[in-house]
Parts: structure tokens; C-alpha cells; sequence
């Protein structure tokens, strides 16, 4: 898949999936629930950047993320959208 | 599980053998013990009576805090022998009382720096302490230091502890054995697997060893351990400011590579009033292997650790000093270096206790790094209170080893960064400690030194 091809549901599943397999989140986690609440750290947020880069072969650079977009899978589905967008 | 391990016996982690390791380096020198402090400064109401019996339930229903740390045999892995805690001490609590005036909140009592300078019996079981100062003859100031076994609590398992206490002194029934012996740092399954990653490890090291690092200190270790330290504390407008700063520099939940940039610079700053040449810097930093967001895993150091080489052309300009230190630090991450380094100290686990800090100084020349580094973000956030006395600061001041004699600890109370500078008598004059400061705040801060504008204006 090439980085064009991403749609943002797609992003959005992608981020999920990575969360899931980083942080113990329960069954009740969607793509509105707050990361930062579920554990998300130093450490993690920047497993995660590998992980989506390792799908999209885009990095989102550290200094990109806000308290806003790392709000939830969603929010930092967007970012990775726009910074795809951008590429 | 060791066949020849009990039941009842706690493994010592691999990060905790290392701490072991410089225990048993600095128990030769002069008896000290390598230990770890965290203070807190508190409003009226401590009430010392209560914390004494909380400690003394705590201390009973918790075995760890006072199990023996040996190794069966003499030859098996060491572990807490919860089983041998018998008649051993309980946690010493030790009340100091001043007047009021003697309060200030820009220092430290004297005793808790002279602390970390003393002896705690591993062996037997002596792991944990606390000293109490009470100001003004109705205590409406309290300062509290616990001293530590460094290898009993790292940074973050400490403010669960206190979490600990202070839910056991607001709920209403007894108190619950606070260990969590189900919870360990993750190990690579798999023999192959830990020798693959702890062949990383080695060639890591190999890559290290081949360009020594040079501290303040320099590499003398042949001597008593005899720290000190000093904590500086911003105000909310410039911790505010820092915080803005290192978001954009580094990133909203990744700062650490803004304050490490900063320390070094900071030692690079006496280096240079020293007109000496270190070449690089060497600095490893713990990173934190707790199960994410569960708030478990109160006891033994659940940390692994990143190495950060920076040769000193990238020192000069800070901007350019974060990108590079964001750049190991992502590809470390990457190659699983965290692992590694993990499955290393594993294996190690087994060596004679002193092996491991002799083989690391025999392999970087005598000494370890350049200086010890850790920002360890909120200290106990959303804690307004410690058994019903408001906290108005709180800190940690870990032992640093006499060489590289200096550690910068920094953290995050109420809006507010502390600054824990501790270092070996020796190691750094009074007069560099206040450049070394000088150069942390400029560049925190954003301002431009004296010295930075010499320099770009040739």
C-alpha cells in the first residue's frame, strides 16, 4: 500500500490496532478514548510512532504532537492523515 | 524458577542487581551504601505518631520491606527471602525538631543530603528509612525524607509506595501487603532470543568501551563516597515557560531529550571553564518498564536503560543537541536497545555482585559516564495531600556514584520544576556549580548566555 492509498478510517483502525497491541486497554477501547489515560507514555508514544510508521512508512516527528491530537486514536489518526497528506 | 529458590523468595530484577553492584562498590570504600532519597515538605498536620504506627502495619503486612537480600547458597541468583524477615528491624523513623525559623524553602536540612552517605544492611534486611523534621512548636512545617536500598525503589515505584501509604492511612480497613510479586519486567521468553539481544548488548558496549567518557569527577573510585546535593526550584511562569519550550523541541510527551540536552550543556559549560576536552558525553538514562497504565509494580527497579553518545560538535548549538539526542533515543527504540540491555543485565544477573560495576569501569576506563541523568515528569500527580498535610514540594535525590560525582534529577511538583543537583565533594567547585547552573537556566529557559553570545560573535 502506498502512503497516498491511506483513507483516515483506515489510519484511525491502524492507530487502534497499535494501541491495543502497546498498552493493556480493555475491550472498551475505541478510537474516542483517551490515550494518555490508557497508559500512553514516552516510551509508548514513540513504539506507536514505529509501529505507524512501520504500516504507512511515514514518521511523525515527536515535535508534532500536542495534548490535542494525542487526545485519542482519532485525534492522532488526523495528524498522521495530515502528515501523510503533506508527503 | 531457580530450583533451588523457595517459595517465598523475590528475585532481584536485573537493574536491580546493578544497583547491588555499586552497593558493594561503595560499601568498600568507606561502608555508605548506594541509596536513593525522595523528600517531601509539608504544610501543618503531619502528624509523626500516626505515620509511625502506619509504617509499623505497613512494614508487618509487607515483607519485602525488611526481607534480606542474599544470595542462597552463595551462588544462586539474589533474592528478598521474605521467608528469613524473622526479627528483622523495622523501617527506623528518626524526628529531628527546629524552629520555625530554621524553615526555608530554598533548603534542604543538612541531615538528608549526610543520608545518603550512610550504611543500610542489605543483608539483613535493613532496606528502608525515614527522617522527619518537624518546624515550630505546633509542626506547621514538615520536612520527610525516605531513604532507600536504591534497588528496593526506583524513581516511579517510590511515588507508588507513598500513593500506598496515603491510601492506607484514608481507608477503612487494614492494611494490605503492598508488593505485587506477579508483576515482573518483561524478560524475553526464550533462551536464543535473550542471548541474540544480549549479544546487542555487548557489541552496544564494545561500540561504548572503544571512546571511554570523562565525568567531573574523573576516574578515580578509590574513594569514600561522600555526596551532597542542592535542589532548585522554579516558579509555575518559568517551569510554564520550560514546558512550552520542550514541547517544541522535543514533543509534547517525549521532553526528556530537552532536559537531557540541557544537562549536558550544563557539564559541558565546566568542562569549558576547566579548559578541558571530554570529547563526548556518555550519559544513560532509565526508562521506565511498568505496565502502562496500571499503576502496579511498587517495588524492585523496573527499568531498563538508553545510552546517549553525543560527541561534543553537536554540543554547541541546542537545537541541534535535542534533534540528535531525539534521534537515538528513536533509534535505539527501534532496534531494541531497550531489550537488549534488559537480556544483558539478565545474564549478569548470576555474576558475583561486584562483577558488574568492575567489568563496566574496566571497559570505559575507569569510569561510568559522564554524569547520571533522569527526568522522572509530575511527581506525584493529582497528590495534594500526605496523610492530611498538604504537600508543598517534593523531590528525588538518588545516590550518584563518586566517579562521574554528579547526577542531575529533575521533576515536576505543582507546576513547578525541581532541579536535584547531587554530586561528590571533589568533583565540582562551588564556583562551577553556580556556571553548571547558570548554563541550565539559560538554556531551559531560552536565554542567551553571556558566554553563548562570546562565542557566536567569535
Amino acid at each position: 500500500m502506498t502512503r497516498k492509498d491511506w483513507s483516515q478510517s483506515e489510519l484511525v483502525e491502524c492507530v487502534l490496532d497499535s494501541v491495543r497491541q502497546l498498552l493493556a486497554v480493555g475491550a472498551d477501547f475505541n478510537p474516542q478514548s483517551d490515550l494518555i489515560s490508557a497508559g500512553l507514555d514516552s516510551l509508548a508514544v514513540t513504539q506507536l510512532l514505529l509501529a505507524i510508521e512501520d504500516r504507512t512508512g511515514i514518521w511523525v516527528d515527536e515535535s508534532r504532537l500536542t495534548p490535542d491530537n494525542l487526545r485519542s486514536a482519532e485525534t492522532l489518526a488526523t495528524c498522521v492523515y495530515e502528515q501523510l497528506a503533506q508527503a | 524458577m531457580n530450583s533451588w529458590r523457595r517459595r517465598d523468595d523475590v528475585a532481584l530484577t536485573a537493574a536491580d542487581c546493578l544497583l547491588r553492584s555499586f552497593d558493594a562498590e561503595v560499601r568498600r570504600f568507606n561502608g555508605a551504601s548506594h541509596l536513593s532519597q525522595l523528600v517531601l515538605r509539608l504544610g501543618a498536620g503531619f502528624d509523626v505518631d500516626r505515620f509511625r504506627a502506619l509504617i509499623t502495619a505497613v512494614a508487618c503486612s509487607t515483607p519485602i520491606l525488611r526481607a534480606p537480600v542474599r544470595r542462597r547458597y552463595r551462588v544462586c541468583r539474589p533474592t528478598y527471602r521474605l521467608g528469613s524477615v524473622g526479627d528483622a528491624l523495622f523501617p527506623a523513623i528518626t524526628v529531628h525538631d527546629a524552629p520555625l525559623a530554621e524553615h526555608d524553602d530554598a533548603l534542604v536540612p543538612e541531615i538528608f543530603s549526610a543520608r545518603l552517605n550512610t550504611r543500610l544492611e542489605m543483608a539483613r534486611g535493613e532496606l528502608l528509612r525515614f527522617d522527619i523534621v518537624r518546624y515550630g512548636t505546633a509542626a506547621e512545617r514538615t520536612d520527610l525524607a525516605m531513604t532507600w536500598a536504591h534497588l528496593l525503589l526506583d524513581g516511579s515505584g517510590s511515588e507508588l509506595f507513598l500513593r500506598r501509604i496515603d491510601d492506607c492511612f484514608h481507608g477503612p480497613g487494614p492494611v494490605a501487603d503492598l508488593r505485587d510479586h506477579d508483576v515482573d519486567p518483561p524478560v524475553l521468553s526464550g533462551l536464543l532470543a535473550r542471548l541474540k539481544k544480549a549479544r546487542q548488548w555487548r557489541d552496544l558496549m564494545a561500540r561504548i568501551n572503544a571512546a571511554p567518557p570523562h565525568s567531573l569527577f574523573g576516574p578515580r573510585r578509590r574513594v569514600a563516597q561522600a555526596l551532597n546535593y542542592d535542589v532548585l526550584t522554579l516558579s509555575r511562569k518559568e517551569t510554564a515557560t520550560i514546558a512550552q519550550r520542550a514541547a517544541q523541541f522535543a514533543g509534547y510527551l517525549t521532553p526528556m531529550p530537552y532536559y537531557l540536552a540541557a544537562a549536558i550543556r550544563a557539564h559541558d559549560a565546566v568542562f569549558r571553564a576547566r579548559t578541558t576536552d571530554p570529547g563526548h558525553y556518555l550519559v544513560p538514562v532509565p526508562v521506565n518498564l511498568r505496565p502502562k497504565g496500571t499503576g502496579r509494580a511498587v517495588f524492585r527497579t523496573n527499568i531498563s536503560l538508553l545510552w546517549f553518545h553525543v560527541a561534543r560538535e553537536h554540543v554547541d548549538d541546542f537545537a541541534e543537541l535535542v534533534a540528535e539526542i531525539m534521534r537515538q533515543r528513536r533509534d535505539s527504540v527501534r532496534e531494541g536497545l531497550i531489550e537488549s540491555a534488559l537480556a544483558g543485565m539478565d545474564l549478569l544477573r548470576v555474576a558475583p555482585a561486584r562483577l558488574h560495576s568492575w567489568r563496566a569501569r574496566r571497559g570505559l576506563g575507569g569510569e561510568l559516564a559522564s554524569f547520571f541523568f533522569a527526568f522522572t515528569n509530575e511527581f506525584l500527580p493529582g497528590m495534594d495531600t500526605f496523610l492530611g498535610a498538604p504537600i508543598m514540594n517534593g523531590f528525588h535525590a538518588p545516590s550518584v556514584m563518586p566517579s562521574p560525582g554528579s547526577s542531575l534529577i529533575m521533576s515536576i511538583r505543582d507546576g513547578r520544576l525541581n532541579i536535584t543537583h547531587i554530586y561528590q565533594r571533589g568533583a565540582i567547585a562551588d564556583d562551577e556549580r553556580l556556571r553548571m547552573r547558570e548554563q541550565l537556566l539559560d538554556d531551559l529557559l531560552g536565554r542567551a548566555s553571556v558566554s553563548e553570545v562570546l562565542r557566536s560573535s567569535g
